[in-house]
């Protein structure tokens, strides 16, 4: 997201700093880059043009008459040089939404705090042991009046107000505003140059090094994350990512907002753009659960 | 079948009650299954069939909304089908759903009665200025509206719900 900001006032930012070279500071402080900067900056993306390449992928899912479906190139594994195939067309109402904060921020803190239990208890006066007894008569010892050794303004007594016993932050947001969150999360990802299509995952080594220089050659960022439909993947790239951080592979199922947030760059395969548009569209035109999703309905699945 | 029906209607909830039927049918179908395979022979009294289980999977319901007839013009029931190309404006309504026009009343107080547009695509400030002017022609007034960007929803004092609601309709939403 940074990067995005970066990128569009590249142009900018360099008249400000010709313009500080020669006297004036226009440049905020938090955005002058130092001119001993290591890296190459990052390539502007040429956006497909709707005239010259064929389209190699159309949309299965009808789209409304007043949108035409988003392009966007679709490139290859093969090897570190491989140029774009062609362009693949993608679902307005999945990689084109408005893009809401709010409701991408619900559903990361939902992400985040609905299966958090936190196990923090204290014990209470109540609980503490001893502190039945009245330490000292009520009058007449020239002390202050106590009923308990254990109430919480006593050294070693029982906390007042503390954390009681393991407390569940578990709650459900709608359906239809987590999968809200996940077409805001594509949308932004495809916007911000972050998204890229992948005809398979076919590498030709399994070593994670190849991955690494591919990402890097091709500037698509710090961390990459792999999405692909199916139990089965290829074992070249299961084991060149299973030792690596910042490069990881999640089955289509598994992809949702807190992975996408968290990862610089999402890599889909034309398999997987197939499912989440099928799996994300069908919300837009459901009827209301009569009973539960998990029950055979007549067309689902 | 008999006690099985009897044991599913004292079920109180809908959604338990389509549960237990489709238990206790897919049991029964197991059960039909399971005797097939045992080979009773032709001689037994009690025929067992599966080609009635064609009566419970038309009772499944679907999952999708289905998409209208194609219809020329308004319905007998007054709902009308939004023009096959989108109107030539700066701005989109699109139907919900169950393919109604969005347009929907609001009250609070028990008094304050308004109407809301939602799914508004495109400059929902020409949408705003267009509803602003034909309601100035209605009434002779403007109402005080307010307008969500980030949803794509205006608010309207006052109930106008059915006359947005032809207007858009007429406009081609």
């Amino acid at each position: 997201m940074f990067r995005a900001a970066l990128s569009a006032s590249r142009g900018g930012i360099c008249n400000r700093l010709l313009s500080s070279l020669s006297g004036e500071s226009n440049v905020p402080s938090n955005l002058r880059i130092p001119p001993n900067l290591i890296g190459v900056p990052r390539e502007k993306k040429v956006l497909p043009s709707a005239s010259d390449l064929p389209v190699l992928r159309r949309c299965e899912e009808n789209i409304p008459a007043h949108l035409s479906p988003v392009q966007t190139w679709l490139h290859s594994l093969e090897s570190q040089d491989s140029e774009p195939l062609g362009i693949v067309d993608l679902h307005p109402d999945v990689f084109a939404v408005p893009v809401r904060l709010d409701i991408l921020h619900a559903v990361e803190v939902w992400q985040r705090n609905f299966k958090r239990i936190s196990y923090a208890k204290v014990k209470s006066r109540a609980e503490v042991s001893g502190g039945g007894k009245k330490p000292w008569r009520q009058k007449g010892s020239g002390r202050a009046r106590h009923g308990s050794i254990r109430s919480p303004i006593w050294r070693g007594g029982g906390v007042a107000h503390g954390p009681r016993g393991p407390t569940s932050y578990y709650y459900m947001l709608p359906m239809k505003v987590r999968v809200q969150g996940l077409k805001v999360a594509l949308t932004s990802k495809l916007t911000q140059d972050c998204l890229h299509i992948v005809d398979s995952l076919e590498i030709p080594t399994p070593d994670p090094h190849y991955l690494q220089d591919l990402v890097k050659h091709r500037q698509w960022g710090n961390s990459v994350l792999i999405v692909d439909v199916g139990e089965e993947f290829p074992q070249n790239v299961l084991q060149a990512t299973e030792t690596l951080k910042t490069i990881s592979i999640i089955p289509a199922i598994g992809l949702n907002v807190h992975s996408m947030l968290k990862y610089e760059t999402l890599v889909l395969t034309l398999d997987t753009v197939k499912f989440l548009e099928k799996k994300l569209l069908w919300h837009d035109s459901r009827f209301t659960a009569l009973y539960p999703f998990k029950l055979p309905y007549s067309d689902w699945p | 079948m008999a006690a099985s029906f009897r044991s599913v209607l004292m079920t109180l909830s809908p959604g338990a009650l389509v549960v237990r039927f489709l238990h206790v049918l897919r049991y029964d179908c197991l059960s039909v299954f399971q005797s097939e395979h045992s080979n009773v022979g032709g001689k037994g009294k009690v025929v067992e069939s599966t080609e009635e289980y064609k009566f419970v999977e038309r009772l499944i319901p679907p999952t999708r909304v289905p998409t209208p007839p194609k219809h020329e013009g308004p319905t007998p029931s007054g709902w009308t089908p939004p023009s096959e190309t989108p109107p030539n404006l700066p701005y989109m309504i699109r139907r919900s759903r169950m393919h109604n026009v969005p347009v929907y009343s609001d009250i609070k107080h028990g008094n304050q009665k308004s109407t809301i547009v939602r799914k508004v695509e495109g400059d929902i400030w020409a949408l705003d200025k267009d509803v602003k002017k034909y309601l100035q022609q209605l009434t002779g007034r403007e109402p005080p509206t307010q307008v969500n960007e980030v949803t794509g929803s205006i608010r309207i004092k006052g109930e106008f719900d059915t006359e947005l609601k032809e207007w858009l309709v007429k406009k081609g939403f």
